[in-house]
C-alpha cells in the first residue's frame, strides 16, 4: 500500500482536504470515515438529508459522499441544491439503490461518481482517491501526458515509449487514458467498467481483466518492464516509472508534465 | 348499432300501422256489407208482401229520392227494366237463385262510374234484382289512410335518424374519451385520467370508475417501485455491515467477499427482472438508442474474454439501427447472451453476432457451436433459476436468461430460438442460437 505517500501529495497540494458524509447507518459513516482519514482528509459526518444540504453550504468541501435514502430526503436530489447553492464539491453517491438503473438515474442528476453497497473498503478509497485527484487536478487536456519515456498524445490518440510506437487499438487508448488520469493509484475493475465502457453491472465474468492484459502485455513488450502493475483483490495500479526491482515499495509518483 | 336500432324501431311502428290499416279496411267492408244486406233485405221483406209492383214503387222512390251510393236494378222475365238507375245488368255478376231469405254475399263489381259492391238474386217468379253499392268512399278512405301512414312512417324515419345522430355523436364522443386515456395508459402514462361528466348516468359511473381504477393500478406500481427500493435498502445495509466487518479482519476474506457479491447478484438479477416487468409497456425511461454501436461495444467487451478462451469470436453489424431502449438494460441483455455463449463453449468452437433490419424490426441473433440446449432444459429455458443438469460445475445463477427475457418483454421484443447456428449443426444437435426482435426506430 502506498497510501501514506499518496496522502502526503494530496497533503501538500490544499492542506488537509475537506470530506463531508451525509449517512445515515452508523456502519457505513463510520467505513467511510476511516477511509477519509487513510486518504488524509478531513470528514464532516451529517446523519441526515437537511444537515447535509445545509453543511455542504457552510464549507468548501473538496468531495462529498452522499447516501440517498436518507431521513428527509434524496442524497441524489440534494444534489441539484448544493449546485444551486454554489458548491463545487464532486459529489459520489454511495448507496443500496445500486442497480444499473439507479447508478445511471444517479449520474444523469449530478453525481460524479456511483458505489453500491455493499461495498469493499478498497473500492471506496479508490472512488475517493480518484475524486479527489480530481479536485485538485488541472485538466489533463494538454496534448502529450508524459510518464517518464512513455508518451501518450492524445489528439493523434497514440502511444510512445522511448521512440517506439505502441499499436493498440482505439478501447485499448481510452483505457489508457483513464489510467494515465488516475496514475499511481489503485484503479478498480469495477471503475473501468464504469468509466471506460460505461457499464453500470457487474458482470459474472472479469471481462475486463482481458482487456487490462492485453494492454499491459503491449507496453510491456515495448517498455521491457511492467507499466500496469496488479494490486491483487484489488485492481490495477498504472506506474510507468515503478522501478523493476522493488516492485511495490515506495513509488516516486510522477504527475503528467508536457 | 344506433341506427340498427332506429329501424327496427321504425318497422315496428310499420307494422302496427299496417294492422290497424287492415283491421280499418276490414271493418269498412264489413259496414258496407251490412248495409247491402239490409238493403236486400228490405226488398226481399216487399217482395214477399206486396210482390213486384211494391217492389217496382220502392225502387222508383228511392231512386227518385236521390239513391246517393246505391244503385238498383229489377229486370222481368224478359229483360226488361222494370225499376232501377241501371241501365245495363253488369256483365260480371249474373242473378243467383236462392231460397228465401236472400243471404247473398256481396261482390266487387266495376260500374261505368265506379266500383261496387254488389248483390244479385233470381226473385221467384224470374225477376232479377241487383243491389250494388259504391266502395269509392271506402277505397277513399282506406287510400288516405295509406297516404297517412306512409307519411307518418317517412316522418319517423327522419326524426330518428337525427336522434340516432345525435345519440351517438354524444355516446361516441364520450366513450372515445374513455378509448384516449385507455391508450394512454396502455403507452405507459399511468397518470391519464378520464375528465367525468357531469350528469350521474351510466357514463359518468364508467369515467369515475375507470379513473379509480387507474389510480389503483398506479398506487401498486408506486408500491412495487417502493417495495424494491426497500427490499435492496434493508438487505444492502446490513450486507454492508457484514462486508465492512470482514474486510477489517486480519484475516483472508476475498472468498467470503465474493460469496457476499453473489448474494448481491442473485437479488439484484430478481429485482431487475421485476422492475423490467413492472414497467413493460411503459414509454418513460426508453430512449432512443444506437443498438449497433451498443452490440458492437459489449460484443468488443467479451470478444477479447472469449478469444482468450480459444473461440473464434465473429460480428456481422449492420450499422446505425436505432431502436427505443434503455441502455443499461440493452447492455446486460448483451453481456448475458454473450456470456452464456462463452461460458458453455469449449475452445474451437465459435460464437457469433448477427444484428440487422429485417422490416420494421432489428433483428439480433447470437449463436454458437457450442452444446447446445440440455433436453430438460427446453420448455423452462427463461424459468428463474433453471440450469441443466451438466452445467452444475459452470458458475451461474440461473437468472441470466430470465433477465434477458424481462429486458426484451420491456422493449417489445420477442425473444426466439431459431434452429441453432444456421442450421449448420441441426443433425448433431449441437450449437444455440437466440434471437431478439425488437421493434425499430425510423
Amino acid at each position: 500500500m502506498q497510501q501514506t505517500s499518496d496522502s502526503s501529495d494530496t497533503t501538500d497540494r490544499a492542506a488537509r482536504p475537506r470530506i463531508l458524509i451525509v449517512e445515515d447507518d452508523l456502519d457505513a459513516a463510520r467505513a467511510f470515515e476511516a477511509a477519509v482519514v487513510e486518504l488524509g482528509a478531513e470528514p464532516v459526518v451529517m446523519r441526515n438529508f437537511a444537515d447535509g444540504v445545509k453543511a455542504a453550504g457552510l464549507a468548501d468541501f473538496a468531495v462529498i459522499i452522499m447516501d440517498r435514502m436518507l431521513p428527509g430526503g434524496d442524497g441524489v436530489e440534494a444534489i441539484a441544491k448544493l449546485r444551486a447553492a454554489g458548491s463545487n464539491a464532486l459529489v459520489l453517491v454511495v448507496s443500496a439503490l445500486g442497480r444499473a438503473a439507479n447508478k445511471v438515474e444517479g449520474l444523469e442528476k449530478g453525481a460524479d461518481d456511483y458505489l453500491a453497497k455493499p461495498f469493499d473498503p478498497e473500492e471506496l478509497r479508490a472512488r475517493l482517491r480518484a475524486l479527489m485527484r480530481r479536485a485538485g487536478m488541472v485538466s489533463l487536456d494538454n496534448d502529450v501526458v508524459v510518464f517518464g519515456d512513455l508518451q501518450i498524445r492524445m489528439k493523434a490518440r497514440t502511444v510512445h515509449i522511448g521512440q517506439a510506437h505502441v499499436a493498440i487499438s482505439p478501447k485499448e487508448f481510452e483505457l489508457i487514458t483513464y489510467f494515465a488520469r488516475n496514475a499511481g493509484e489503485v484503479v478498480t475493475r469495477m471503475q473501468l467498467l464504469e468509466h471506460v465502457w460505461k457499464l453500470h453491472f457487474d458482470p459474472q465474468t472479469n471481462v475486463v481483466d482481458v482487456h487490462v492484459g492485453r494492454l499491459r502485455r503491449k507496453l510491456q513488450e515495448v517498455a521491457g518492464r511492467p507499466v500496469i502493475h496488479t494490486e491483487r483483490g484489488v485492481g490495477y495500479i498504472f506506474d510507468p516509472v515503478r522501478p523493476v526491482a522493488q516492485a511495490g515499495a515506495e513509488p516516486q509518483v510522477t504527475g503528467g508534465a508536457p | 348499432m344506433t341506427l340498427g336500432l332506429a329501424a327496427l324501431l321504425i318497422a315496428v311502428a310499420g307494422l302496427a300501422m299496417a294492422l290497424q290499416y287492415r283491421m280499418t279496411a276490414r271493418s269498412l267492408e264489413a259496414e258496407q256489407r251490412a248495409l247491402l244486406a239490409a238493403d236486400l233485405a228490405a226488398f226481399e221483406a216487399l217482395y214477399e208482401q206486396r210482390r213486384i209492383p211494391a217492389l217496382r214503387a220502392a225502387i222508383a222512390y228511392r231512386v227518385e229520392g236521390g239513391a246517393g251510393a246505391a244503385r238498383y236494378l229489377l229486370l222481368d222475365r224478359a229483360g226488361k227494366v222494370l225499376a232501377g238507375n241501371l241501365a245495363v245488368w253488369p256483365e260480371a255478376i249474373s242473378p243467383q237463385r236462392v231460397a228465401a231469405p236472400f243471404q247473398v254475399a256481396g261482390q266487387a263489381v266495376n260500374l261505368p262510374d265506379g266500383r261496387y259492391l254488389a248483390s244479385a238474386v233470381e226473385l221467384p217468379g224470374g225477376f232479377d234484382l241487383i243491389v250494388a253499392r259504391s266502395s269509392d268512399g271506402r277505397l277513399q278512405t282506406l287510400a288516405g289512410l295509406r297516404a297517412l301512414i306512409l307519411w307518418v312512417l317517412l316522418g319517423l324515419s327522419v326524426v330518428s335518424l337525427l336522434l340516432a345522430r345525435l345519440v351517438a355523436a354524444r355516446v361516441l364522443g364520450r366513450i372515445s374519451a374513455v378509448n384516449t386515456v385507455a391508450e394512454q395508459v396502455a403507452a405507459g402514462d399511468l397518470t391519464a385520467r378520464v375528465a367525468v361528466q357531469a350528469g350521474g348516468d351510466e357514463f359518468a359511473t364508467l369515467e369515475a370508475h375507470v379513473n379509480h381504477m387507474l389510480d389503483r393500478i398506479l398506487h401498486l406500481n408506486q408500491a412495487t417501485h417502493r417495495l424494491s427500493d426497500s427490499i435492496a435498502h434493508e438487505l444492502r445495509t446490513p450486507l454492508n455491515r457484514v462486508q465492512q466487518q470482514l474486510a477489517a479482519l486480519p484475516a483472508d476474506t476475498g472468498a467470503a467477499q465474493e460469496a457476499l457479491r453473489q448474494a448481491v447478484r442473485v437479488f439484484e438479477a430478481l429485482l431487475d427482472i421485476s422492475a423490467a416487468e413492472a414497467a413493460t409497456g411503459e414509454r418513460p425511461g426508453l430512449l432512443p438508442l444506437d443498438l449497433s454501436a451498443l452490440a458492437a461495444e459489449v460484443f468488443d467487451l467479451y470478444a477479447a474474454l472469449g478469444e482468450d478462451e480459444g473461440l473464434t469470436m465473429q460480428v456481422e453489424i449492420t450499422p446505425a439501427l436505432q431502436i427505443l431502449g434503455e441502455r443499461s438494460l440493452m447492455a446486460q441483455l448483451l453481456s448475458n447472451l454473450l456470456e452464456n455463449a462463452i461460458k458453455y463453449c469449449h475452445a474451437g468452437d465459435s460464437v457469433t453476432l448477427r444484428l440487422w433490419a429485417a422490416g420494421d424490426q432489428v433483428v439480433l441473433r447470437i449463436s454458437d457451436t457450442g452444446p447446445g440446449l440440455p433436453e430438460e432444459l427446453r420448455g423452462r429455458l427463461f424459468d428463474r433459476f433453471s440450469r441443466g443438469e451438466r452445467d452444475q460445475s459452470i458458475s451461474g445463477h440461473g437468472l441470466g436468461l430470465a433477465l434477458v427475457q424481462a429486458i426484451a418483454a420491456r422493449h417489445g421484443a420477442k425473444l426466439s430460438l431459431p434452429d441453432s447456428a444456421d442450421g449448420q449443426n441441426v443433425e448433431q444437435n449441437k450449437g444455440f442460437a437466440i434471437q431478439l426482435s425488437c421493434p425499430k426506430l425510423s
